[in-house]
Protein backbone atom coordinates (compact mmCIF):
# COMPACT_ATOMS: atom_id res chain seq x y z
CA UNK A 1 0.00 0.00 0.00
CA UNK A 2 1.80 3.53 -1.14
CA UNK A 3 1.42 4.94 2.49
CA UNK A 4 1.18 8.78 0.55
CA UNK A 5 -2.47 7.07 0.06
CA UNK A 6 -3.26 6.05 3.37
CA UNK A 7 -1.90 8.95 4.87
CA UNK A 8 -3.87 11.32 2.42
CA UNK A 9 -7.64 9.55 3.37
CA UNK A 10 -5.97 9.92 7.08
CA UNK A 11 -6.38 13.17 7.27
CA UNK A 12 -9.41 13.67 5.36
CA UNK A 13 -11.19 11.42 7.71
CA UNK A 14 -9.97 13.43 10.76
CA UNK A 15 -11.09 16.56 9.65
CA UNK A 16 -14.05 15.93 7.41
CA UNK A 17 -15.95 12.85 8.55
CA UNK A 18 -14.95 11.66 12.41
CA UNK A 19 -15.33 7.85 11.65
CA UNK A 20 -11.62 7.45 10.81
CA UNK A 21 -10.36 9.39 14.16
CA UNK A 22 -12.76 7.26 15.97
CA UNK A 23 -11.26 4.12 14.44
CA UNK A 24 -7.69 5.02 15.36
CA UNK A 25 -8.84 6.28 18.86
CA UNK A 26 -10.37 2.87 19.51
CA UNK A 27 -7.02 1.05 18.37
CA UNK A 28 -5.13 3.40 20.59
CA UNK A 29 -7.37 2.07 23.07
CA UNK A 30 -6.52 -1.66 22.20
CA UNK A 31 -3.25 -0.67 22.03
CA UNK A 32 -2.91 0.52 25.58
CA UNK A 33 -4.46 -3.14 26.87
CA UNK A 34 -1.57 -4.55 24.60
CA UNK A 35 -2.78 -5.64 21.77
CA UNK A 36 -0.11 -5.40 19.00
CA UNK A 37 -2.23 -5.82 16.42
CA UNK A 38 -3.27 -2.64 17.13
CA UNK A 39 -0.50 -1.50 17.35
CA UNK A 40 0.92 -2.71 14.04
CA UNK A 41 -2.47 -0.96 12.83
CA UNK A 42 -1.43 2.43 14.46
CA UNK A 43 2.04 2.28 13.29
CA UNK A 44 0.95 1.67 9.69
CA UNK A 45 -1.31 4.61 9.80
CA UNK A 46 0.61 7.26 11.54
CA UNK A 47 4.34 6.15 10.58
CA UNK A 48 4.52 8.68 7.75
CA UNK A 49 3.30 11.44 9.30
CA UNK A 50 5.52 10.73 12.27
CA UNK A 51 8.94 10.09 9.98
CA UNK A 52 7.87 13.30 7.94
CA UNK A 53 7.47 15.38 10.45
CA UNK A 54 10.47 14.66 12.29
CA UNK A 55 12.44 14.81 9.02
CA UNK A 56 11.20 18.13 8.02
CA UNK A 57 12.53 19.69 11.77
CA UNK A 58 15.79 17.79 11.98
CA UNK A 59 16.29 17.39 8.32
CA UNK A 60 19.15 14.04 9.01
CA UNK A 61 17.89 11.01 7.87
CA UNK A 62 19.19 8.52 10.68
CA UNK A 63 18.47 11.08 13.39
CA UNK A 64 15.29 11.23 12.53
CA UNK A 65 14.29 7.63 11.91
CA UNK A 66 16.01 7.25 15.79
CA UNK A 67 13.41 9.74 17.21
CA UNK A 68 10.81 8.18 15.38
CA UNK A 69 11.43 4.96 16.84
CA UNK A 70 11.78 6.40 19.91
CA UNK A 71 8.20 8.43 19.50
CA UNK A 72 6.42 5.48 18.27
CA UNK A 73 7.80 3.13 21.08
CA UNK A 74 6.58 5.52 23.13
CA UNK A 75 3.09 5.54 21.74
CA UNK A 76 3.04 2.03 23.18
CA UNK A 77 4.48 2.53 26.09
CA UNK A 78 2.19 5.54 27.20
CA UNK A 79 -1.06 4.36 25.36
CA UNK A 80 -2.86 4.13 28.68
CA UNK A 81 -2.67 7.64 28.97
CA UNK A 82 -4.17 8.66 26.02
CA UNK A 83 -7.90 10.44 26.58
CA UNK A 84 -10.07 10.59 23.70
CA UNK A 85 -12.14 13.39 25.32
CA UNK A 86 -8.96 15.36 25.31
CA UNK A 87 -8.39 15.05 21.68
CA UNK A 88 -7.88 12.96 19.16
CA UNK A 89 -5.72 9.86 18.86
CA UNK A 90 -3.52 11.42 15.62
CA UNK A 91 -3.01 14.87 17.27
CA UNK A 92 -2.07 12.75 20.25
CA UNK A 93 0.69 11.24 18.68
CA UNK A 94 2.40 14.09 16.10
CA UNK A 95 2.25 15.79 19.42
CA UNK A 96 4.56 13.57 21.10
CA UNK A 97 6.42 13.83 17.69
CA UNK A 98 6.74 17.14 17.15
CA UNK A 99 7.45 17.45 21.02
CA UNK A 100 10.51 14.88 21.06
CA UNK A 101 11.99 16.17 17.00
CA UNK A 102 12.55 19.79 18.79
CA UNK A 103 13.59 18.09 22.26
CA UNK A 104 16.10 16.86 19.71
CA UNK A 105 17.00 20.31 17.86
CA UNK A 106 17.06 22.02 21.45
CA UNK A 107 19.46 19.26 22.72
CA UNK A 108 22.04 19.74 19.98
CA UNK A 109 21.11 23.04 18.77
CA UNK A 110 25.20 24.28 19.37
CA UNK A 111 26.17 21.28 17.34
CA UNK A 112 27.69 22.72 14.22
CA UNK A 113 26.24 22.27 10.78
CA UNK A 114 22.59 22.27 11.39
CA UNK A 115 21.97 25.86 10.59
CA UNK A 116 23.59 25.23 6.88
CA UNK A 117 21.08 22.28 7.28
CA UNK A 118 18.26 24.60 7.81
CA UNK A 119 19.21 27.65 5.81
CA UNK A 120 16.97 27.40 2.93
CA UNK A 121 14.03 26.56 5.70
CA UNK A 122 13.02 30.53 5.17
CA UNK A 123 11.65 30.16 2.46
CA UNK A 124 8.40 28.57 3.27
CA UNK A 125 6.78 28.24 -0.10
CA UNK A 126 9.54 25.78 -1.02
CA UNK A 127 9.05 23.77 2.35
CA UNK A 128 5.81 23.46 1.76
CA UNK A 129 6.09 22.74 -2.25
CA UNK A 130 8.26 19.53 -1.50
CA UNK A 131 5.29 17.97 0.38
CA UNK A 132 3.05 19.30 -2.53
CA UNK A 133 3.19 16.02 -4.72
CA UNK A 134 3.12 13.74 -1.41
CA UNK A 135 -0.83 14.06 -0.90
CA UNK A 136 -4.10 15.78 -0.96
CA UNK A 137 -3.41 16.61 2.53
CA UNK A 138 -0.76 19.31 1.90
CA UNK A 139 -2.51 20.57 -1.11
CA UNK A 140 -4.72 21.69 1.89
CA UNK A 141 -2.58 22.98 4.07
CA UNK A 142 -0.56 24.81 1.24
CA UNK A 143 -3.66 26.53 -0.12
CA UNK A 144 -4.70 27.62 4.23
CA UNK A 145 -0.75 28.40 4.47
CA UNK A 146 -1.66 31.27 1.17
CA UNK A 147 -4.15 32.10 2.84
CA UNK A 148 -1.89 33.74 5.76
CA UNK A 149 0.02 36.92 5.74
CA UNK A 150 3.16 36.48 4.57
CA UNK A 151 4.60 36.86 8.26
CA UNK A 152 1.94 34.94 9.63
CA UNK A 153 2.85 32.05 7.13
CA UNK A 154 6.64 32.35 7.86
CA UNK A 155 6.44 32.38 11.40
CA UNK A 156 3.65 29.35 11.95
CA UNK A 157 6.43 27.53 8.99
CA UNK A 158 9.61 28.25 10.92
CA UNK A 159 8.47 27.64 14.27
CA UNK A 160 6.65 24.18 13.32
CA UNK A 161 8.44 22.75 10.45
CA UNK A 162 12.04 24.79 10.81
CA UNK A 163 11.56 24.15 14.77
CA UNK A 164 12.67 27.32 15.90
CA UNK A 165 11.17 28.81 19.07
CA UNK A 166 9.20 31.90 19.03
CA UNK A 167 12.27 34.12 20.23
CA UNK A 168 14.30 32.82 16.86
CA UNK A 169 11.88 33.16 15.20
CA UNK A 170 11.06 37.20 16.05
CA UNK A 171 15.11 37.15 15.42
CA UNK A 172 14.81 35.56 11.43
CA UNK A 173 12.11 37.79 10.94
CA UNK A 174 12.75 41.11 12.92
CA UNK A 175 9.87 41.63 14.13
CA UNK A 176 9.32 42.11 18.11
CA UNK A 177 8.46 39.10 20.39
CA UNK A 178 5.02 40.37 20.96
CA UNK A 179 4.11 40.94 17.69
CA UNK A 180 5.41 37.33 16.59
CA UNK A 181 3.15 35.71 19.42
CA UNK A 182 0.10 37.52 17.98
CA UNK A 183 1.01 36.64 14.60
CA UNK A 184 1.50 32.95 15.06
CA UNK A 185 -2.38 32.92 17.05
CA UNK A 186 -3.71 34.82 14.41
CA UNK A 187 -2.31 32.78 12.23
CA UNK A 188 -3.28 29.36 13.69
CA UNK A 189 -6.71 30.74 13.89
CA UNK A 190 -6.96 31.29 10.21
CA UNK A 191 -5.66 28.02 9.83
CA UNK A 192 -7.96 26.33 12.01
CA UNK A 193 -11.16 28.10 10.28
CA UNK A 194 -9.57 27.39 6.45
CA UNK A 195 -8.69 23.86 7.60
CA UNK A 196 -12.36 23.20 8.89
CA UNK A 197 -10.96 21.92 12.55
CA UNK A 198 -13.87 21.92 14.99
CA UNK B 1 8.99 43.50 31.62
CA UNK B 2 6.74 44.08 29.28
CA UNK B 3 6.78 40.47 28.51
CA UNK B 4 6.90 39.44 31.69
CA UNK B 5 3.24 41.24 32.04
CA UNK B 6 1.92 39.99 28.88
CA UNK B 7 -1.36 38.72 28.45
CA UNK B 8 -0.43 35.11 28.67
CA UNK B 9 -3.32 34.18 26.27
CA UNK B 10 -1.26 35.17 23.45
CA UNK B 11 1.20 32.54 23.39
CA UNK B 12 -1.34 29.74 23.17
CA UNK B 13 -0.10 29.70 19.39
CA UNK B 14 3.76 29.74 20.14
CA UNK B 15 2.73 27.06 22.96
CA UNK B 16 1.27 24.42 19.98
CA UNK B 17 3.42 24.69 17.77
CA UNK B 18 6.14 23.75 20.73
CA UNK B 19 7.53 27.51 20.05
CA UNK B 20 8.67 28.03 23.58
CA UNK B 21 11.54 27.13 25.02
CA UNK B 22 11.83 24.95 28.13
CA UNK B 23 11.81 26.93 31.08
CA UNK B 24 9.96 29.31 33.16
CA UNK B 25 7.67 30.90 30.49
CA UNK B 26 6.10 27.27 28.91
CA UNK B 27 5.94 26.42 33.12
CA UNK B 28 4.18 29.28 33.46
CA UNK B 29 2.09 29.14 30.54
CA UNK B 30 1.59 24.99 31.25
CA UNK B 31 0.33 26.20 34.59
CA UNK B 32 -2.19 28.80 32.93
CA UNK B 33 -3.73 26.16 31.14
CA UNK B 34 -4.47 24.53 34.19
CA UNK B 35 -7.27 26.82 34.58
CA UNK B 36 -7.78 28.72 31.55
CA UNK B 37 -10.65 26.58 29.98
CA UNK B 38 -10.57 28.74 26.61
CA UNK B 39 -6.63 28.71 26.72
CA UNK B 40 -6.73 24.82 26.11
CA UNK B 41 -9.57 24.52 23.65
CA UNK B 42 -7.33 27.09 21.80
CA UNK B 43 -4.26 24.93 22.18
CA UNK B 44 -6.56 21.75 20.90
CA UNK B 45 -7.32 23.28 18.54
CA UNK B 46 -4.07 24.39 17.02
CA UNK B 47 -2.46 20.73 17.78
CA UNK B 48 -5.27 19.73 15.22
CA UNK B 49 -3.80 22.46 12.63
CA UNK B 50 -0.06 21.20 13.79
CA UNK B 51 -1.15 17.73 12.81
CA UNK B 52 -2.73 18.85 9.23
CA UNK B 53 0.69 20.36 9.38
CA UNK B 54 2.36 17.12 10.22
CA UNK B 55 0.26 15.37 8.05
CA UNK B 56 1.15 17.33 5.12
CA UNK B 57 5.09 16.60 5.24
CA UNK B 58 4.52 12.76 5.56
CA UNK B 59 7.26 10.78 4.25
CA UNK B 60 7.79 6.89 3.49
CA UNK B 61 9.90 6.00 6.88
CA UNK B 62 12.81 3.55 6.28
CA UNK B 63 11.35 -0.07 5.75
CA UNK B 64 13.28 -1.71 8.27
CA UNK B 65 11.81 0.62 11.34
CA UNK B 66 8.87 -0.97 11.36
CA UNK B 67 10.55 -4.17 12.46
CA UNK B 68 12.46 -2.29 14.97
CA UNK B 69 9.92 -0.65 16.27
CA UNK B 70 7.40 -3.66 16.97
CA UNK B 71 10.88 -5.76 18.38
CA UNK B 72 11.28 -2.69 20.93
CA UNK B 73 7.60 -2.84 21.34
CA UNK B 74 7.46 -6.41 22.21
CA UNK B 75 10.24 -6.33 24.97
CA UNK B 76 8.74 -2.26 26.64
CA UNK B 77 6.32 -2.93 29.81
CA UNK B 78 3.53 -0.58 29.23
CA UNK B 79 2.62 2.58 31.65
CA UNK B 80 -0.55 1.75 33.52
CA UNK B 81 -3.38 3.59 33.37
CA UNK B 82 -3.66 6.78 35.70
CA UNK B 83 -6.39 6.15 37.92
CA UNK B 84 -8.69 9.32 39.37
CA UNK B 85 -8.23 9.79 42.59
CA UNK B 86 -4.55 9.14 42.57
CA UNK B 87 -1.65 10.58 42.54
CA UNK B 88 -2.82 12.80 39.63
CA UNK B 89 -0.18 14.33 37.43
CA UNK B 90 -1.41 18.21 37.45
CA UNK B 91 1.74 20.21 38.06
CA UNK B 92 2.04 21.16 41.62
CA UNK B 93 1.96 24.69 42.22
CA UNK B 94 4.88 25.69 44.25
CA UNK B 95 5.00 29.25 44.35
CA UNK B 96 2.50 32.13 43.18
CA UNK B 97 3.94 34.04 40.92
CA UNK B 98 4.28 37.55 41.60
CA UNK B 99 5.86 39.20 38.65
CA UNK B 100 7.06 42.48 40.03
CA UNK B 101 7.31 43.47 43.30
CA UNK B 102 8.64 47.23 43.47
CA UNK B 103 10.47 48.95 46.17
CA UNK B 104 10.09 46.34 48.73
CA UNK B 105 10.95 46.78 52.56
CA UNK B 106 14.34 49.05 51.89
CA UNK B 107 15.09 48.19 55.33
CA UNK B 108 15.36 44.29 54.37
CA UNK B 109 16.95 44.97 51.17
CA UNK B 110 19.86 47.36 52.04
CA UNK B 111 20.09 44.72 55.32
CA UNK B 112 20.84 42.27 52.69
CA UNK B 113 23.70 43.85 50.95
CA UNK B 114 25.26 44.85 54.41
CA UNK B 115 25.53 40.59 55.17
CA UNK B 116 26.43 39.85 51.63
CA UNK B 117 29.57 41.91 52.28
CA UNK B 118 30.03 40.90 55.61
CA UNK B 119 29.57 37.29 53.34
CA UNK B 120 31.97 38.46 51.28
CA UNK B 121 34.63 38.74 54.15
CA UNK B 122 33.79 35.51 55.87
CA UNK B 123 35.00 33.93 52.23
CA UNK B 124 37.87 35.53 51.47
CA UNK B 125 41.20 32.99 52.57
CA UNK B 126 43.96 35.18 51.67
CA UNK B 127 44.99 38.62 51.41
CA UNK B 128 44.55 39.21 48.27
CA UNK B 129 41.25 37.68 48.29
CA UNK B 130 40.20 40.08 51.64
CA UNK B 131 41.83 42.84 49.70
CA UNK B 132 40.02 42.52 46.25
CA UNK B 133 36.53 41.96 48.61
CA UNK B 134 37.85 45.39 50.05
CA UNK B 135 38.08 46.63 46.99
CA UNK B 136 34.67 45.57 45.60
CA UNK B 137 32.68 46.48 48.86
CA UNK B 138 33.93 49.85 48.99
CA UNK B 139 32.45 50.23 45.39
CA UNK B 140 29.73 48.89 46.92
CA UNK B 141 29.55 51.18 49.58
CA UNK B 142 29.93 54.56 47.29
CA UNK B 143 27.17 52.71 45.82
CA UNK B 144 25.20 51.88 48.16
CA UNK B 145 25.49 56.01 49.58
CA UNK B 146 25.07 57.35 46.50
CA UNK B 147 22.56 60.02 47.15
CA UNK B 148 20.22 58.86 43.90
CA UNK B 149 20.65 54.95 44.64
CA UNK B 150 17.47 52.87 44.65
CA UNK B 151 16.40 49.92 45.77
CA UNK B 152 14.35 47.36 43.54
CA UNK B 153 13.55 43.99 44.63
CA UNK B 154 12.10 41.76 42.22
CA UNK B 155 10.43 37.78 43.02
CA UNK B 156 12.85 35.50 40.53
CA UNK B 157 10.38 33.15 38.32
CA UNK B 158 11.36 29.78 40.40
CA UNK B 159 11.82 31.18 43.53
CA UNK B 160 13.98 33.45 46.03
CA UNK B 161 14.17 37.10 45.56
CA UNK B 162 16.97 39.50 43.88
CA UNK B 163 17.35 43.08 45.50
CA UNK B 164 19.45 45.44 43.62
CA UNK B 165 20.92 48.62 44.63
CA UNK B 166 21.12 50.94 41.35
CA UNK B 167 22.95 53.75 41.36
CA UNK B 168 21.93 55.59 38.19
CA UNK B 169 23.99 58.45 37.63
CA UNK B 170 27.43 56.16 38.60
CA UNK B 171 25.96 53.76 35.98
CA UNK B 172 26.45 50.95 38.78
CA UNK B 173 24.56 48.33 40.57
CA UNK B 174 25.17 45.82 42.71
CA UNK B 175 23.03 42.38 43.35
CA UNK B 176 22.49 40.36 45.98
CA UNK B 177 20.09 37.21 45.72
CA UNK B 178 18.18 35.17 48.97
CA UNK B 179 16.08 31.72 48.31
CA UNK B 180 17.39 31.19 44.56
CA UNK B 181 16.79 26.93 43.93
CA UNK B 182 20.29 25.34 44.04
CA UNK B 183 21.48 24.42 40.70
CA UNK B 184 22.93 21.25 39.93
CA UNK B 185 26.67 21.21 39.46
CA UNK B 186 28.25 22.21 36.34
CA UNK B 187 25.40 25.30 35.71
CA UNK B 188 25.91 28.52 37.54
CA UNK B 189 23.29 31.74 37.86
CA UNK B 190 24.75 34.28 35.53
CA UNK B 191 23.70 37.82 35.34
CA UNK B 192 22.65 40.36 32.31
CA UNK B 193 22.42 44.00 31.02
CA UNK B 194 20.09 43.63 28.23
CA UNK B 195 20.54 46.48 26.55
CA UNK B 196 18.95 47.22 22.89
CA UNK B 197 21.56 46.62 20.87
CA UNK B 198 23.92 43.93 22.66
CA UNK B 199 23.48 41.75 25.40
CA UNK B 200 26.41 41.67 27.84
CA UNK B 201 27.49 39.31 30.48
CA UNK B 202 27.04 41.30 34.18
CA UNK B 203 28.91 38.49 35.96
CA UNK B 204 28.26 35.40 37.49
CA UNK B 205 26.08 34.67 41.02
CA UNK B 206 29.00 33.52 43.49
CA UNK B 207 27.71 30.28 45.46
CA UNK B 208 25.28 30.72 48.11
CA UNK B 209 25.85 31.11 51.66
CA UNK B 210 23.03 30.17 54.21
CA UNK B 211 20.59 30.70 50.90
CA UNK B 212 22.39 34.16 50.29
CA UNK B 213 24.82 35.01 47.58
CA UNK B 214 27.25 37.70 47.57
CA UNK B 215 26.77 40.78 46.22
CA UNK B 216 27.87 41.26 42.78
CA UNK B 217 28.13 44.69 41.40
CA UNK B 218 28.06 45.38 37.67
CA UNK B 219 28.98 48.87 36.10
CA UNK B 220 28.65 49.99 32.54
CA UNK B 221 24.42 49.99 33.37
CA UNK B 222 22.91 51.81 30.33
CA UNK B 223 19.89 53.65 29.65
CA UNK B 224 16.96 51.06 28.98
CA UNK B 225 18.62 48.10 30.26
CA UNK B 226 17.14 45.31 31.47
CA UNK B 227 18.75 43.09 34.35
CA UNK B 228 18.53 39.66 33.44
CA UNK B 229 19.96 36.74 34.96
CA UNK B 230 19.52 33.35 33.51
CA UNK B 231 20.89 29.40 34.01
CA UNK B 232 24.00 28.56 32.47
CA UNK B 233 26.64 26.24 32.03
CA UNK B 234 29.31 26.34 34.62
CA UNK B 235 32.35 29.13 33.64
CA UNK B 236 29.38 31.16 32.11
CA UNK B 237 28.47 31.66 28.78
CA UNK B 238 29.20 34.74 25.92
CA UNK B 239 25.16 34.95 25.44
CA UNK B 240 22.31 34.10 27.72
CA UNK B 241 21.60 30.55 26.66
CA UNK B 242 18.12 29.66 28.26
CA UNK B 243 14.94 31.91 29.09
CA UNK B 244 15.79 34.85 31.92
CA UNK B 245 13.93 33.78 35.09
CA UNK B 246 14.55 37.51 36.22
CA UNK B 247 13.95 40.65 33.52
CA UNK B 248 14.25 43.84 35.43
CA UNK B 249 14.15 47.16 33.70
CA UNK B 250 15.69 49.25 35.15
CA UNK B 251 14.69 52.98 35.78
CA UNK B 252 18.21 54.28 34.53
Amino acid sequence: MNPNDSNASRFKSATADRRGERDLDLLLIHVARGDTEAFEAVYDRLVGPVYGVIRRVLRDPSQSEEVAQEVLLEVWRTAARFDPAVGGAATWVMTIAHRRAIDRVRSTTAAAGREHKTAEVHIPHDEVAEAVEASLDAERVRRCLDGLTDVQRQAITLAYYGGYSYRQVSDLLKVTLGAIKTRIRDGLIRMRDCLGVS
Amino acid sequence: MRFLRHDPHSLSGAYALDALEAGSERDRFTRHLSRCQSCASEVRGFREVATAMAFAAAAEAPAELRGRVLAAAARTRQLPPEVAGGSHTRPRRTRSWVPWVPWLSGVVATASIVVAVLFGFAQAHTQDELNQVKAENQAISLLLSAPKAKLLTYEVTHGGVATVVLAADRHELAVVTTGLPALPSGQVYQLWLIGKPKIVSAGLLPPAKNGQTPAVLATGVAKGDTLGLTVEPAGGSAQPTTTPILALPLPV
